[in-house]
């Protein structure tokens, strides 16, 4: 029996809405130690509701449990400790979702005195959930109906008088069950994906509302100082740490286009001609106005952005990052930088994953182009690459669900159901839209979107620069080893409740985390035992989506990467190819102990119960 | 010589990593809200992101404040003295920074003690937002702003080693009053 000396409370709050009661539930030593937090202790509490409900949920019903989860190091003095995972069952996918969030809403929620908030039911009128170190209220808010998440956030600071609590709040979007809503914290930090924020709408809670002074358990403080310390020595001495506090996640854009994996005009293309006027240079020249960070980050990678002339002057955005800039830019063919600043600005406020959205766009605007889409369908009004006006109209129809944007807004299932002819174009894995990677080069990376258990996004496996770089002619059993590794490695900072990049990005040595979990709980854990953990919980989002009916039919990478080969850049020509494919998904099920139709030894379904 | 923190909001990232360590080396816990800094971010009307800590006053408002006397400043550092002070909170209302802070576990207010000379945020500051300098260098570089962004200076261009560089200069005769 492992002993837990810090890092918890130990509590987990869990809330009734329908009743408007809360209870405490003790979280056992044991339960920690084998699902450590965050995504880990949110698979499980998502499993046991299934579970007791037979595996029958309605996402955007009662019964679904929204789970948020900071982790054991979030609001701690070590690198980049500033996340947040909602985990629950998508109403994009109708599988295990989960997305998380930087910014400090999950530190200031961790000081209340709780590990995680689990919340069911379904408030009787649009309300927030105010939790401080005394009490957890429901308080009705029916004034905020229809707000945006930003305006919303300071209305509530406002009505509570204070401007220093922290909120997670839906737009719009969430409040109208939009499928890819997002939950959004400190004017422009996002869940994103897999819908969180519509399963907020659909529970009338606009959003969360914490206070928090408590001291976060630490169980050897000098220990942990001095690891920190050397972690923070290495990512200020790092090369590129400058640089990155400098640009942030927007230097990728010039990284992927010269790769050739830049999602251009509906991932048609693999580098856009016009980069130069949406890349990070451009960003830092003329938009940018300062460096935003998540709580205890020294990377800064946030960079706030003013547009000062034109005709969207006046906008204010934290951001754009890659994924936005890439998906609202290059991908829908717009390379003014104020419109991907504006479409990015417009997805804030109503709540939206701006991933999805310009998937969704670019999908429209190429179903148009091509003939897949008569005029009619899109309303009467010819939609083009590079319209950005247009295309913020699209934005603002989806979150109000108005006429074409009714149907985009239940993501691409619904786009699917209506359109089928639009199917070969969309780029999604069960019902998710891809993040803005291609990989039609890189079967690594697409064997890593095709096997990600919340659908087609990185953030489980990101190995598309080291196959590029150094793994081109790697076996298909290193590369399947490598998304293995991914997939093992990178859900344990969500467990944890950090941020990856300083890893991912500056290569911070995964030693350092091992080293911060034994100086926080005293738990002598080595980091393949944490890997351990974290590979039983990709077991059981396997297994909570194979009784969801995902099986191998499903793992599978978009129609277009087998079909259409990359038009320009360095790998003009490049195209999956299908035999390779199954090969290697066939190599990752036996890695991985799974059968040939990707499900679970059902010895493992034991560990969870 | 006494060193005062200056700090620089343009460059604040807003990740309170001051807030951190403050708490750690003054409280021994890791409690953001035991810290004698505050991080304030208003966004988005202004965008500004700005640490709020005592600026050691020379007269300090928080001083007159008191009613007890228990504030007063000493080798540039002003002190709350805890055996005298009451704990009214009237200080935190006079400082016209707010940069004295409570706590429930905390009896006394708290503020930056500059710890002792060696601030532990100024070390930890990934941005270099918060400074420790010498009083007598505050106010240089608004100084010698002012001088370089002097408007009447002339221009000229000359290559060195096929480098093309410039000379600004300012020339007797040629004033322009």
């Amino acid at each position: 029996m492992n002993k837990v000396k810090g890092g918890y409370f130990h509590k987990l709050l869990k809330v009734d809405l329908s009743s408007n009661t809360w209870e405490v539930e003790p979280l056992s030593d044991d339960f920690i130690s084998k699902y450590i937090g965050g995504r880990g202790f949110g698979a499980k509490l998502v499993w046991d509701n299934l579970k007791a409900h037979n595996f029958k949920i309605d996402p955007l019903g009662k019964e679904n449990l929204l789970v948020v989860a900071p982790g054991p190091f979030t609001g701690l003095y070590l690198p980049s400790s500033g996340k947040t995972s909602f985990i629950s069952i998508s109403p994009a996918t109708g599988i295990y979702g989960d997305s998380s969030m930087g910014g400090v809403f999950g530190v200031e929620f961790r000081q209340t005195g709780f590990d995680a908030l689990s919340l069911k039911g379904k408030a009787p009128e649009l309300s927030f959930l105010f939790i401080d170190d005394r009490d957890v209220s429901l308080v009705p808010a029916p004034e905020l109906a229809g707000k945006g998440s930003l305006e919303a956030e300071g209305l509530i600071k406002q009505r509570l008088g204070d401007f220093t609590i922290h909120v997670a709040v839906i737009g719009p979007a969430g409040e109208n069950r939009v499928a890819f809503a997002s939950v959004n914290t400190d004017f422009g930090r996002n869940a994103g994906r897999t819908g969180v924020g519509a399963i907020l709408g659909s529970k009338n809670l606009k959003a969360i509302v914490v206070r928090g002074s408590k001291d976060l358990p630490v169980y050897d403080l000098k220990k942990l100082n001095l690891e920190t310390n050397k972690a923070i020595t290495y990512l200020r001495n790092h090369k590129f740490f400058k640089f990155w506090q400098e640009q942030g996640l927007m230097c990728v854009i010039d990284y992927a286009n010269n790769m050739g994996i830049l999602p251009t005009h509906n991932f048609r293309d693999g580098s856009f001609a016009r980069v130069n006027s949406i890349n990070g240079f451009t960003m830092e020249s003329k938009y940018k106005i300062g460096d935003a960070a998540c709580f205890a980050c020294p990377m800064a990678c946030s960079n706030i952005c003013l547009v000062k002339e034109g005709k969207y002057a006046g906008t204010v955005v934290e951001g754009p990052e890659y994924e936005s800039c890439a998906m609202l830019g290059s991908n829908l063919g717009i390379d003014n930088f104020a419109a991907v600043l504006r479409a990015n600005h417009l997805c804030d406020e109503l709540g939206m994953d701006t991933i999805t959205v310009g998937n969704l766009i670019g999908v429209l605007i190429e179903g148009y182009e091509t003939g897949l889409l008569s005029l009619k369908d899109i309303e009467g009004e010819p939609l083009t690459w590079g319209d950005d006006e247009k295309v913020m109209r699209v934005i603002e129809k989806i979150a109000r669900r108005e006429g074409v944007g009714d149907i985009l807004a239940g993501g691409s299932r619904k786009v699917i159901e209506t359109w089928p002819q639009l199917s070969p174009i969309i780029s999604q894995i069960k019902g998710l839209e891809q993040s803005a990677y291609d990989c039609r080069a890189a079967i690594s990376m697409a064997l890593g979107y095709a096997t990600s258990d919340i659908g087609a996004h990185h953030t489980r496996a990101w190995t598309i620069a080291k196959e590029l770089e150094d793994g081109r002619d790697w076996s298909l059993e290193e590369k399947a080893k490598l998304v293995i590794f991914h997939q093992t490695i990178r859900p344990l900072f969500d467990m944890f409740g950090v941020c990856r990049l300083p890893w991912i990005e500056l290569g911070l040595n995964e030693n350092h985390y091992a080293a911060f979990f034994s100086a926080v709980t005293g738990l002598d854990y080595s980091l393949d035992e944490l890997m351990a953990r974290s590979r039983d919980i990709y077991d059981l989002t396997r297994l909570i989506n194979v009784k969801l009916g995902i099986s191998r039919k499903d793992d599978q990478p978009p129609l277009r990467w087998f079909k259409d080969p990359v038009q320009t850049g360095p790998l003009a020509g490049k195209v999956l190819k299908r035999e390779e494919f199954n090969t290697i998904l066939d190599i990752y099920y036996q890695l991985r102990n799974w059968d040939a139709e990707g499900k679970p030894n059902p010895e493992v379904e034991k560990i969870f119960n | 010589m006494s060193k005062q923190l200056a700090i620089i909001p343009e460059r604040c990232s807003g990740c309170k990593t001051c807030e951190l360590v403050c708490s750690i080396s003054h409280f021994n816990v890791t409690n953001p809200k035991k810290a004698a800094v505050r991080v304030m971010v208003v966004y988005p009307h202004p965008v500004v992101r700005m640490p709020i800590i005592c600026s050691q006053c020379r007269i300090p408002k928080c001083a007159d404040g008191c009613p007890v006397n228990a504030i007063t400043r000493k080798n540039g550092t002003v002190e709350i003295d805890k055996e005298t002070c009451i704990a009214c909170l009237k200080c935190l209302k006079s400082c016209p920074f707010g940069a004295i802070f409570i706590h429930d576990d905390v009896e006394y207010p708290f503020k930056c003690d500059l710890c002792g000379g060696d601030p532990e945020c100024v070390k930890a500051c990934p941005k270099n937002a918060i400074l420790f300098i010498p009083e007598h260098v505050l106010g240089q570089a608004q100084r010698i702003n002012n001088v370089l962004s002097y408007s009447h200076m002339k221009e000229i261009e000359y290559f060195e080693k096929g480098e093309k560089k410039q000379i600004r200069y300012a020339e007797i005769g040629k004033e322009d009053v």
